[in-house]
């Protein structure tokens, strides 16, 4: 095969937050172009590209990913979740609530790739314990270096889950 | 953002066509964990990419409970692999190094044979592997060989694979008795990795991250000449996480506590 036979864009089918999307994207765009630039989600930052920081942190089939460094085309067939699907109407995701609370934010830029990051331990981990936590969080940077808040805010947004499902299984 | 260059996309339904497909422009592609980087800073300009994410026979891991071995394939991903019922239980120790690679983001879509072929030497796969006595079957259209972890990685970000071959997947042994992994790390990746098959006869010890690639050596339980000769002729890297020296001295720390042979 010659590299001119293979295409250079490809139709990805998905749902990013719950909404259809289905687009002829190149196969160089990467995730965090595609909802930042195509589908004006810019709750999902952009900075090291490396994999390292974490602020391009979104959910593909619930698990973290670095958009930045993830292509679109890989997109095709997954369920997309950003910072913006999270709140139902005015109210917060309880990972969301658990920051405030605790201050767990100075700028601001590196929240939402934490909160993703939370949200998606809790998810598949919902009796995470602290070293968990640590070792997810430890994938991420906080330029502000505000560690000990953000783990605090996921440490009571994990145990308000678990008595929010203990309460449910009652 | 850096914008990559354009790129075409072969998606292979099955190995043959894979293996139809790969060459020298004509990159295999699975997580991009490190590929999509290397595109961003301009290191790599592949024409196409080789999406080997929908080929089968490279997704399995299977247990040979006759001949003793896990089959792991290439494009099994880090969660998988940490997560998997059959690794945790007969390769506990792959299994809980591969729970600890690079962060949560790099575990979701980062695959095994993406970080053996990168061949990136602070790696923990590769020690751990080399330690287990693993084959890495590598395949071309003209048929198939079969490889030691020492004998795939050759060097840093080496490999012995020819630009029309794949690895297929990795088979390794169960875990014998006595089997440990330890490994020092300050930044995303190990600065200084060591697994170990401790015995009553015998120390099986292999280094890795600080080297090119993972070194092994086997000594008669108590050689402790023999060990230090091993640890002082280990040429180890000069980077920012410490000078040679240092990294030595840690491992030296290392053994002495894990081998009970504290001065």
């Amino acid at each position: 095969m010659t590299g001119s036979q293979a295409p250079t864009s490809t139709v990805v089918r998905c749902h990013v937050n719950g909404r259809d999307v289905e687009m002829l994207v190149p196969v160089r765009l990467t995730v965090a172009e595609l909802l930042r630039d195509r589908l004006g989600l810019t709750g999902t930052k952009v900075s090291c590209e490396m994999q390292v920081c974490g602020v391009c942190t979104v959910l593909v089939d619930g698990n973290p990913v670095s958009s930045c460094a993830t292509l679109a085309c890989d997109l095709d067939g997954t369920e997309v979740l950003t910072v913006e699907g999270l709140a139902r109407g005015r109210d917060l995701h309880p990972v969301q609530e658990a920051f405030m609370s605790a201050n767990a934010l100075q700028c601001g830029f590196c929240t939402p790739g934490f909160i993703m990051m939370a949200v998606g331990l809790l998810d598949t981990h919902p009796d995470a314990d602290q070293a968990d936590i640590r070792e997810w969080m430890d994938g991420n940077l906080c330029r502000c270096t505000g560690y000990e808040p953000i783990e605090t805010a996921v440490t009571v947004a994990a145990s308000g889950l678990a008595a929010a499902t203990a309460e449910a299984g009652r | 953002m850096a914008v990559l260059p354009e790129l075409g996309l072969v998606r292979s339904a099955d190995l043959d066509e894979a293996l139809a497909a790969v060459g020298y422009d004509h990159a295999p592609y699975a997580g991009g964990t490190e590929l999509v980087p290397a595109m961003g800073l301009g290191l790599r300009r592949p024409v196409a990419i080789v999406d080997l994410k929908r080929v089968e026979a490279l997704k399995g891991i299977e247990v040979d409970a006759e001949g003793g071995t896990v089959t792991i394939g290439a494009a099994v991903t880090h969660r998988r692999l940490s997560d998997h019922p059959d690794v945790q239980e007969h390769l506990p120790t792959l299994a809980a190094a591969a729970s600890r690679v690079g962060n949560a983001r790099v575990r979701s879509t980062g695959t095994v044979g993406g970080n053996l072929c990168f061949a990136e030497p602070r790696s923990d796969l590769g020690c751990v592997l080399l330690a287990l006595g693993a084959t890495a079957e590598v395949r071309s259209a003209g048929g198939a060989r079969f490889l030691r972890i020492d004998e795939l990685i050759v060097g840093a970000f080496e490999t012995s694979l020819t630009e029309n071959e794949i690895l297929v997947s990795v088979t390794v042994p169960f875990e014998p008795p006595g089997m440990s992994y330890w490994k020092l790390q300050s930044y995303e990746r190990p600065t200084l990795g060591v697994a170990l098959v401790v015995t009553a006869e015998q120390w099986e010890v292999t280094v890795g991250a600080a080297t090119e690639r993972p070194t092994r050596a086997v000594l008669a339980a108590g050689d402790t000449a023999g060990l230090a000769d091993f640890v002082d002729g280990l040429e180890l890297s000069d980077d920012m996480t410490g000078p040679p020296d240092y990294k030595r001295s840690v491992l030296r720390a290392h053994l002495e506590r894990a081998l009970g042979t504290t001065r």
